[in-house]
């Protein structure tokens, strides 16, 4: 008759020797040796926690299809890719050292993705650059590729070029729906990395080529605690148009709401943005679809027409209501780093980071860039990257431009 | 040409309404969180970094009483959401009258007399990992998707004007001005409390000299328990007041904290009104501040003023000068 010690002894043992042979099993060992490492660092707590839950919804997808595809192609035989995740936090110095974590702790790490806001971005390609890591982001500020850095790619249109291609849109739509354009414009922004770099071409030179009059320029830190006084300052100097660029969502509402109290809502003040803030599905909750309607924003990528297949899925797995930027473009940054492996016939960092300075193609995972090629410039740019224009109708963010992206014909408000 | 410069000067007058009203009514609001940390920072003397978090749990407690008990449907978006503030009031009371009974009465009170910088090291190293367990905690529970008690008083204003001819029109945000309403109640009642009833008394006298209360039969724990819990009680009304226009995630916490601690140091450490006005004059600064200075300087402007107000009167507004006894 066994005793219980015997009985909790045998359970022990039978759990020990179970765990020692899923661990030390020479396949399971093999198959995680020869996993091709990739890195995400993204935040995933702090105010940007929602932004790198989407960014890892997309990276997750992209793994999960290239390895149940069978992986990557290699010469000594297919090799999966394991997706290490880490978190970039709420401060540059947090992501940074995020960034010598994970290189510390895997010594073979192909390359990386992330890490959405460019001063994160900035400080985690200092890390990455010193470890010659191939580097995918989608970061706007000009001056992530502007330090010279040879593995650092870019793959969005930098701030700079996104501040002259949105202006251009915006004309354009002004024109064909009043017949004329605005001649006073105003900006309501805050002061972090990308607003900054986005108006800075606009304020100095863009504006000023067009024969614009810029007559309200509200630069504020964030959080906001009242919107009162820049809205004020909106309603004071009446500009034909306003360009809205706070990052954080508590202020994108603050701003919207005193909008619409101070009667600036609904057509009587068309409002351009520009940034992945104004299309995430929370600000539809947060907002409400009426605060929203018409509102247009522009940005490095989308979800948009020709890209049905991968949009459902995306939605089916995640039960997300639309696939933002921030999903689409971690998802086609995997299946760039498995072309870019595939290419240089290598899991080395090295080798994979010059395949991809020699990538040129507008095939596959091209178009899911805007402006659907993939080539890097001497910069790590890429060329031809554009951006899509994204409205808000009938509660939800439609694309409507360019047409070939289009998903709804854009509305440009009339007085 | 008068036109115009008529025109000048509404618009210079109206923007100093606009911004003062919008300051008056922040200011009532920040004026009840530094209420609630002024009993537990200003009168204990608990350095207390959690005090963001207590504000984030009444914002979730608040939420989700509103969209889980559908209390906007049951009695509409005036009364819900502002109700469901209040309510947040007591739960929280209980979670901060537990939180001191086993964590920080340990290193408060009478446990620490005669200890080193009166226990303020252990209470700074607590308070630091309560509030970090507390923003991550909350991370997990709650998720990472902001979120915002919904009404449409938040983008709503009632006008006043025309003024000065058709020049001048005041809007006031209706949900602002509710939540400074009840801001006022709370804080009041909370005044009437410390000042009038015993208990209120008893809570001061423990917390301004603990031997000498023990002396006078005062049980100290249990006063400092109760000075805690009203405290963290007071933050989650105000953090449920917010709540119905500001959107919040755990993290929610530091966008707030300094603003308490510098109201309750400039309206003076000990006293629970002047902790009010001190909340209420950051609001006012920070806005009304941006009729001469750029929007991106508001939060420096509350700091000049802050040194401002320390170097001519170094114990704050309300603060008192002798030394405790």
């Amino acid at each position: 008759m066994p005793t219980r010690r015997r009985l909790l002894q045998g359970a022990a043992t039978a759990a020990l020797s179970i765990a020692l042979t899923l661990t030390l099993s020479p396949e399971a060992a093999r198959a995680q040796a020869n996993d091709i490492l990739l890195t995400l660092i993204a935040p995933l707590s702090g105010g940007w926690a929602r932004q790198g839950d989407l960014m890892k919804k997309g990276a997750d997808l992209a793994v999960e299809d290239i390895n149940a595809a069978g992986g990557v192609k290699l010469p000594g035989g297919n090799a999966k890719i394991r997706l290490i995740v880490a978190d970039a936090g709420d401060t540059a110095e947090k992501a940074k050292n995020a960034a010598q974590r994970v290189l510390a702790d895997n010594p073979n790490l192909t390359g990386g993705t992330g890490a959405w806001l460019s001063s994160f971005t900035l400080a985690i390609t200092e890390v990455t650059e010193r470890a010659d890591v191939p580097w995918l982001t989608l970061s706007f500020a000009d001056t992530i590729t502007g330090r010279g850095f040879k593995n650092v790619f870019q793959t969005s249109a930098t701030a700079g070029a996104m501040a002259g291609m949105t202006l251009d849109m915006v004309l354009e739509l002004a024109k064909s729906a009043t017949g004329e354009t605005p001649k006073k414009s105003g900006f309501l922004a805050d002061n972090t990395a990308a607003p900054t770099g986005f108006l800075k071409p606009l304020r100095d030179e863009l504006l000023k080529a067009k024969g614009i009059e810029v007559v309200v320029d509200e630069i504020f830190t964030p959080p906001l605690a009242d919107a009162t006084p820049p809205v004020q300052r909106v309603r004071s100097t009446r500009p034909d148009m306003l360009f809205v660029y706070p990052t954080a969502t508590p202020d994108v509402k603050a701003v919207l709401e005193k909008l619409k109290e101070f009667n600036l809502d609904r057509g009587r003040l068309p409002l351009i943005g520009n940034g992945a803030q104004f299309g995430t599905p929370e600000i539809l909750n947060l907002v409400g679809k009426d605060l929203l309607e018409g509102f247009m924003f522009t940005i490095a990528n989308w979800g948009v027409k020709g890209q049905e297949e991968l949009i459902n899925r995306f939605k089916q797995k995640t039960g997300e209501p639309w696939m933002t930027q921030d999903s689409i473009s971690t998802y086609a940054d995997m299946l760039v780093f498995k072309m870019a492996i595939e290419k240089a016939g290598s899991a080395d960092k090295m080798k994979v980071a010059q395949a991809l300075r020699e990538i040129d193609t507008t095939d596959g995972v091209a178009k899911l860039y805007a402006g659907g090629r993939l080539k890097f410039d001497d910069k790590g740019r890429r060329v031809g990257a554009s951006l899509y224009t994204i409205q808000w109708q009938g509660g939800e963010p439609k694309a409507v431009f360019p047409p070939t992206a289009a998903q709804a014909q854009p509305i440009w408000p009339k007085r | 040409m008068k036109r115009a410069r008529v025109s000048d000067l509404a618009i210079i007058v109206e923007s100093f309404f606009q911004a003062a009203v919008a300051g008056i009514l922040v200011g009532c609001i920040y004026g009840l969180m530094c209420c609630g940390l002024s009993l537990i920072f200003g009168i204990m003397r608990v350095i207390n970094f959690a005090q963001g978090e207590f504000l984030m749990l009444g914002m979730y407690f608040a939420f989700y009483l509103v969209t889980g008990f559908g209390l906007v449907a049951f009695l509409g978006p005036i009364y819900g959401p502002f109700l469901a503030a209040l309510l947040a009031g007591p739960v929280l009371f209980v979670f901060g009258y537990l939180l001191h009974q086993y964590l920080v009465g340990r290193v408060t009170g009478v446990n620490v007399i005669g200890a080193e910088a009166e226990g303020h090291y252990a209470q700074l190293i607590l308070t630091l990992g309560l509030s970090l367990v507390l923003a991550n905690g909350g991370l997990i529970l709650f998720g990472s998707v902001p979120q915002v008690i919904r009404t449409p008083l938040s983008s709503t204003a009632w006008l006043i004007g025309p003024l000065l001819g058709d020049y001048v029109e005041i809007f006031i945000n209706q949900a602002r001005a509710y939540s400074a309403l009840v801001s006022i109640l709370v804080a009041v009642g909370l005044f009437q409390f410390m000042a009038r009833s015993s208990l209120g008394k008893s809570l001061l006298a423990a917390a301004d000299n603990p031997e000498a209360a023990s002396y006078m039969g005062i049980d100290v724990d249990r006063a400092h328990r109760l000075a805690f819990a009203i405290g963290t009680g007071i933050t989650a009304v105000a953090g449920g007041l917010v709540a119905t226009y500001y959107p919040f995630q755990p993290y929610v916490g530091i966008d707030f904290v300094i603003i308490m601690y510098a109201g309750v140091v400039l309206g003076g450490i000990g006293s629970v009104a002047g902790a009010f006005l001190g909340g209420f004059v950051i609001g006012v600064v920070q806005q009304v501040s941006t009729m001469v200075l750029p929007i991106q300087l508001q939060n420096t402007a509350i700091f000049v003023v802050f040194l401002i107000v320390v170097m001519f009167r170094p114990h704050g507004l309300f603060g008192r000068s002798a030394e405790r006894t």
